[in-house]
């Protein structure tokens, strides 16, 4: 389903080259949920990015369900997006001048759906996350976990079949961070998403089907390691 | 109302105060630059109307040197002149020097043959050839002094004092609306015998001519008449200079100096401030929207919906910003038109003016937006996701 062969992604800051990701194989079943784990700066973020479509790899391919991602450009990279990838960030990211119901339309106006059934649809995935006693309230009226639940809202509002997760749960308390966790279960087990989730925190980790390690660009587990 | 429209709207209500000052300050602008383009037009008004028929003589010295009274004559002998006017600039006041109005000396009759446009919607043309004091006003002047039909004005003439010092006095026979801007709603006109016979009690002679308006058959004719009657004075007593309408009355707009020029400077100073005001704007609602653009991207919007985020919201500034100034521009017309009727007289905002207004307005919000806009689109959404 997500296959990423021989990936590297080498930043460039002035003189310097930064390699990130160091020629990174590694193949994720579709509807199941992982749990990406690594110290800090190992590449987990560029890794989501890359197989979002948010970014390019410098080398090596990027396929999702036998697209290669690395290969779209412009609106058609977008359409793309728009159509197979829900995005979840640790910072919520929500449009803080629209409400919740409106952020989570905001996607759905890149569907072909009329403005009835993308107000539907949003509802229905409000009402999946338990906000719909919140549709018109503005992120700043809503407390972190709240945010976090109407930003999954939005990332599954469009059904894609992948939710990419960046530590979801990094600026949530216990509690919020496990309603969070629960969801993302749920929609693993009763909508069969795909789901990527970067997680620092063993107990959430313990929630995915499959845990992948990162260290410094590389499968921590990676073969050639030990070679 | 679609999201991105809803998303652009919303935008600008994040810094409520940033955004009316920027309305505000391009509602001034549109405004100004309305007022500013409909006194030149309101000064061209005249030069445009300018009957083709019709043309004036005057002394090839200087606008003020008068003719002599028997050119009259010579000029209507000439091949292809219908009729002729003779015009005299009075000079007078009522009561104060500050209630100064222009006032003429003419041949009364003549001045209605000649004159169709000057429409008499008070009192009546009978009346006013009848009665030698009678003199017809603009309806602006009633206007302003509120003088009716049958109202006798007394009047100071500075440049023409009776022999006792008295003043002169007139009586409105009739009260005009100028149907063109040929003429304006602030004029008196009087007979000529009146003027003439009180002048030869005072001076011991027959008063001279300011300029004569003289009617061709054919405006055809026009190049050959000037001519004619340019090189019948060519030897004095008084030389001429014989001119088409339109620029007797060019020659009056430019001694106001060049006002148009002006007006176009100052114009696109102001309308250079407001650009830089709204780009500074812009700029900063583009800063501020940097993670927001990434958003967008990430969720699978475009980059030219991206950009079409910012541009939009530099229209809609500037849409209302003009929008609000053209409105102000017109819902002050009739007020200003009143305030500064003496010196521009017929004030008007022309549908022209408020066309210009409103491509200006577009412009400006397509210049402040464009910046912004191209960054947005410019914009990689893993760089604007990774600021906090
Ligand atoms: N645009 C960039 N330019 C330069 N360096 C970057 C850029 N983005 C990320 N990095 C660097 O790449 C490394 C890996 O980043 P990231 O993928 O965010 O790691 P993680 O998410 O595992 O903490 C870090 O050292 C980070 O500083
Ligand atoms: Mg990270």
């Amino acid at each position: 389903m997500i296959r990423l062969e021989n990936v590297t992604r080498v930043y460039r800051r002035g003189g310097e080259k930064l390699t990130v990701l160091d020629g990174l194989s590694l193949d994720m079943e579709g509807g199941k949920f992982y749990a990406l784990m690594g110290p800090s700066g190992s590449g987990k973020t560029t890794m989501l990015n890359l197989v979002g479509g948010l970014d390019r790899p410098d080398s090596g391919h990027v396929a999702v369900a036998g697209e290669d991602v690395g290969a779209l450009e412009g609106a058609a990279l977008s359409q793309w997006r728009a159509d197979n990838v829900g995005f979840v960030f640790q910072g919520f990211n929500l449009i803080p001048v629209l409400t919740a119901l409106e952020n989570v339309m905001l996607p759905l106006s890149l569907t072909p759906l009329s403005r009835a059934e993308r107000r539907k649809h949003a509802e229905f995935a409000l009402e999946l996350v338990g906000m719909s006693d919140r549709l018109s309230h503005r992120p700043q009226q809503l407390s972190g976990g709240q945010e976090q639940r109407v930003a999954i809202a939005r990332a599954i509002a469009t059904d894609p079949g992948i939710i990419l997760a960046d530590e979801p749960t990094g600026d949530l308390d216990r509690d919020s961070a496990d309603q969070v966790l629960g969801l993302l279960e749920r929609l693993n087990k009763e909508f069969q998403k795909t789901i990527l989730m970067v997680t620092h925190d063993p107990a959430a980790a313990e929630r995915a089907q499959r845990i992948v390690n990162l260290d410094k660009g590389r499968l921590a587990d990676d073969p050639r390691e030990g070679a | 109302m679609g999201p991105m429209s809803r998303l652009v709207g919303r935008q600008l209500t994040r810094h409520p105060i940033r955004s009316v000052l920027t309305v505000g300050s391009l509602t001034v602008a549109i405004f100004l630059l309305c007022l500013l383009r409909s006194l030149v037009t309101t000064l061209e008004a005249g030069v445009d109307a300018a009957d083709s028929r019709r043309l004036w003589v005057m002394s090839s010295v200087s606008l003020f040197a008068d003719l002599p009274l028997n050119y009259q004559r010579k000029i209507e002998q000439v091949e292809g002149v219908a009729n002729t006017c003779k015009w005299q600039w009075f000079g007078g006041y009522y009561q104060d020097r500050s209630n100064w109005f222009a006032q003429f000396a003419c041949d009364e009759k003549r001045l209605l043959e000649m004159w169709p446009e000057l429409e008499i919607i008070e009192g009546n043309a009978d009346d006013f050839l009848r009665n030698k004091t009678a003199c017809v006003i603009g309806e602006g002047l009633a206007r302003q002094f509120g003088w009716k039909v049958g109202d006798r004005v007394p009047l100071i003439g500075a440049l023409f004092p009776r022999s006792d010092y008295s003043v002169w006095e007139f009586d409105i026979a009739a009260i005009y609306r100028p149907k063109k801007a040929t003429l304006d709603e602030q004029t008196m006109f009087f007979h000529w015998d009146y003027f003439a016979e009180t002048q030869r009690a005072s001076e011991g002679r027959d008063p001279n001519v300011g300029v004569y308006a003289l009617e061709m058959h054919d405006p055809a004719a026009a190049s050959s008449i000037m001519a004619t009657i340019d090189s019948m004075f060519e030897n004095g007593p008084m030389r001429v200079r014989t001119t088409t309408e339109a620029e007797f009355t060019r020659q009056f707009v430019e001694m106001v100096g060049n006002v148009p020029r002006l007006v176009a400077w100052i114009g696109t100073g102001v309308l250079l401030a407001i650009l830089l005001a709204v780009i500074n704007t812009m700029l900063m609602a583009g800063r501020e929207q940097i993670r927001e653009i990434g958003i967008l991207k990430a969720l699978g919007f475009t980059d030219g919906t991206s950009a079409r985020v910012l541009l939009g919201q530099s229209l809609f500034l500037c849409g209302i910003g003009g929008g609000l100034g053209i409105g102000v521009a017109k819902l002050t017309e009739g007020f200003i038109a009143r305030s500064i009727a003496r010196m521009f007289p017929g004030y008007h905002v022309v549908g022209s003016t408020v066309a210009l207004a409103a491509v200006v307005t577009i412009i400006l919000g397509v210049l402040a937006g464009l910046v912004p806009a191209w960054n947005a689109s410019r914009l990689r959404p893993v760089e604007a996701l990774r600021r906090s």
